[in-house]
């Protein structure tokens, strides 16, 4: 186990003269962090950083966004969701388009928070929009139980939580190795990505978030790929415990089950997507409000789908910072501040 | 065809905001004295004077470190104060919501006059609306105010040279922080005081320790971040900031990180950002610090011919960074 | 994904905790983690603690 200060980090990758290595970061909020540090600045040419799908608001289909639109329009509930989602285009409209239409639409921090919300206010169905990854799921799992423990009847969740492990199935082409997303691996332990170097040869290393973390990450990634065979590491050990955080995995399994899914850009995943189990459905928003099946329709003109696999840059992409800007945005790697449209807009990348 | 409506967006301060000042205001106001500065210069009858008017609809009208009544005052105060203009007379309009109970207007009125003292500035004359219930959030407050300018005095966003050293009078982001906290049901509770204050005491103080200022722009809506884009276009120069040299609050810090947002794109309500040469700069900061309002006055970075018009940041890590461009409405970022 | 924030635990009560990150204080779900106490740090999203992380290196 090594752990590199930010200087020998440093050199680590800068000294790297091998051939041409490609590294996924999975998380958006690996993305966004590594651009603000500018880290890319100090990779030279040989070694790439590809952003990829670990954004959840970038992954989360059009038809997600029409669903809480018609919620909020037709059936008038109040539509809690994560800042994230806000700006999300839909086919049509989008949550901020109809908040200025006078629709019901509420940021919170927590799904914990729109239970409550529901409590205070009987009179409104409130519907939280569930969308991430290992790491968020278990708090919305936890809202639902929540809800379900106090007889609360006037609370739902629309959801569209994913999994990774089938996703790092569909992606491990795309990259030589990847940093997995430190925050999901601190919920699902080391087992997945482990088993990912142990049945398919994909390498890969666990990494924090912090200027020092991220380095570090980086040069064990660099310092392994020499060694010419397939690798694991935790290098986010002051959080993810081998074992994760069984609790929070348990909680999942016991209010959600998995389902295939699709995934923007990704197409469908089978197995990669969550639904609540029967005995939750009075939970279910689609189920409840009796939401008709909707394929929403993305602009033509948008190319996320490649940008989350590695297979174009954004700026490959005809609408990038014409049509398309973090104001306006087209496609939903351009609406969240973690997705990689958006951090090159904004980070002028290159 | 979608109708084009005003959006939240357009008043943030960032963007969207200068485009529709610049497509539908400027379009129809505009004269040689229309300026995109805080503050108009004027010459009346011989006399150099400064004016300015703002409206203020913050809610919720009552929060930690003030209210919506000194808002009011500090607001057109450090409007003039930036165009180094001593702050004269004050006129206020008030529209009130039926309903609002009458002890919060005192409140608010007391505030003012304390507010206005502070500054040795008069409120002149007022006007009062009240409209019915719904009409408006509570009570929306509007001052306008005339300045006399210092003598020889000139300062302008367009005035930035390479090598100026940039000053913010104080730690980033602490009025819309609070406002945050106060307005959206996060749930997170922080000690964290609105800046709100009157600074022409500051600027006054810097004038006689040095007249080699070449900017002063008050840092609200939009916050340090947006007012540097603005210096960066305006005075077609690179603007490079030392992340580390940056004042946050610890409590700033913390919330900012739960939520994913940057404090240098927050509102500041007492706080300035200030462009000097090198060679006043030091001594302009030392003033400052004596100051009852610039404690935390700090160089935060300089400007530079490259990089026009933009504003790059290094990094704790020494590595270049660009700041992202001030755009819309500041949401908070979880998932 | 997932914004986290390392915070120190301040107060427990009924399955919650008061949490304080450099000042900015949040009550957060404690559920998920076994045997916190008052001065533990823990990594929290979305208002739940997800892991209780080694105080030297919390921040």
């Amino acid at each position: 186990m090594s752990t590199y200060s930010i200087e020998e980090a440093r050199q680590i990758i800068q000294g790297y003269d091998g051939p041409k290595i490609r590294i996924m970061e999975v998380c958006g909020t690996h993305t966004h962090e590594i651009f603000r540090l500018g880290i890319r600045s100090l990779l030279p040419e040989n070694i790439e950083l590809i952003s990829g799908p670990g954004c959840p608001v970038c992954v989360t289909q059009v038809g997600f966004i029409d669903e809480a639109v018609m919620l909020a329009m037709e059936h008038h509930a109040q539509v809690c969701t994560f800042g994230d989602l806000i700006r999300v285009p839909g086919t049509e409209k989008s949550l901020a388009d109809i908040r200025r239409e006078g629709a019901d639409v509420k940021m919170v921090y927590s799904p914990l928070d729109a239970v409550e919300l529901a409590k205070q206010h009987p009179e409104k169905e409130v519907v939280f929009l569930a969308v991430g990854f290992e790491t968020t799921t278990p708090v919305a799992c936890l809202a639902v139980k929540h809800a379900m423990a106090q007889g609360i009847t006037n609370f739902s969740v629309l959801v569209a939580n994913k999994t990774m492990p089938n996703a790092y199935q569909a992606l491990k082409t795309s990259a030589d190795a990847f940093l997995y997303p430190g925050h999901v691996n601190t919920i699902t332990g080391e087992s997945v990505c482990r088993d990912l170097m142990e049945k398919d040869g994909v390498s890969g290393v666990i990494a924090g978030f912090t200027a020092e973390e991220l380095l570090d990450a980086l040069a064990t990634v660099v310092v392994h790929i020499q060694e010419g065979k397939p690798f694991f590491e935790n290098c986010y050990t002051r959080v993810v415990r081998p074992e994760g955080n069984p609790k929070a995995m348990s909680i999942i399994d016991e209010v959600m089950e998995p389902c295939d899914t699709q995934w923007r850009g990704l197409g469908v995943i089978p197995g990669s997507g969550l639904k609540l189990r029967d005995e939750y459905a009075a939970y279910d928003a689609r189920k409840k409000f009796n939401l008709p099946r909707i394929e929403g329709k993305a602009n033509p003109a948008c190319r996320c789908g490649e940008v989350l696999q590695g297979k174009c840059k954004p700026s490959d992409c005809k609408v990038f910072g014409k049509g398309c800007t973090p104001q306006h945005p087209i496609g939903a790697c351009m609406v969240s501040n973690e997705g990689a449209c958006s951090a090159y807009f904004q980070y002028g990348g290159k | 065809m979608e109708q084009k409506v005003v959006t939240l967006a357009h008043g943030a301060g960032g963007k969207q905001t200068a485009a529709l000042i610049h497509e539908v205001f400027e379009e129809h106001f505009k004269n040689p004295e229309f300026t995109a500065d805080d503050a108009a210069v004027l010459e009346m009858g011989g006399a150099q004077i400064a004016m300015s008017t703002d409206g203020f609809i913050v809610s919720p009208p009552f929060f930690n470190g003030g209210n919506i009544g000194k808002l009011s005052i500090c607001g057109t105060v450090n409007d003039l104060a930036c165009m180094g203009a001593k702050p004269e007379y004050l006129t206020c309009a008030f529209v009130i919501e039926e309903g609002f109970p009458m002890d919060q207007l005192e409140e608010i009125a007391a505030s003012m006059e304390k507010t206005a003292k502070e500054v040795g500035v008069k409120i002149i004359a007022g006007d009062t609306k009240v409209a019915g219930k719904g009409q408006v959030d509570q009570v929306f407050i509007t001052t306008a105010g005339i300045g006399r300018l210092t003598e020889g005095f000139a300062t302008s966003g367009a005035f930035a040279k390479p090598g100026d050293q940039i000053i913010v009078t104080g730690d980033v982001g602490r009025h819309g922080c609070t406002i945050l906290l106060a307005r959206e049901d996060l749930g997170i509770d922080a000690e964290i005081k609105s800046d709100c204050a009157p600074l022409w005491g500051a600027v006054e103080s810097m004038i006689e320790t040095s007249r080699d200022i070449h900017v002063i722009r008050d840092a609200t809506r939009g916050g340090v971040g947006t007012v540097l884009y603005e210096i960066a276009a305006e005075s077609h120069v690179g603007v490079r900031l030392n992340a580390a040299d940056i004042p946050v609050d610890p409590a700033v810090k913390g919330v900012c990180g739960m939520l994913g947002l940057d404090p240098l794109y927050l509102a500041n309500e007492g706080t300035m950002v200030v462009i000097a040469p090198k060679e006043s700069a030091d001594a302009l900061v030392e003033t400052l610090r004596k100051g009852a309002h610039t404690a935390g006055a700090a160089i935060i970075g300089e400007i530079t011919e490259e990089m026009a018009g933009k504003v790059v940041l290094t990094t704790e890590i020494g590595t270049q960074t660009m700041l992202p461009e001030p755009g819309g409405e500041l949401l908070p970022r979880i998932c | 994904m997932c914004v986290g924030l390392a915070a120190k635990v301040v107060g427990l009560k009924d399955g919650m905790a008061l949490v304080d990150a450099s000042g900015a204080k949040r009550e957060i779900s404690a559920e998920l983690i076994d045997d916190l106490e008052p001065g533990d740090y823990v990594m929290v999203h979305a208002g739940i603690a997800i892991a209780k992380i080694d105080e030297e290196k919390a921040s």
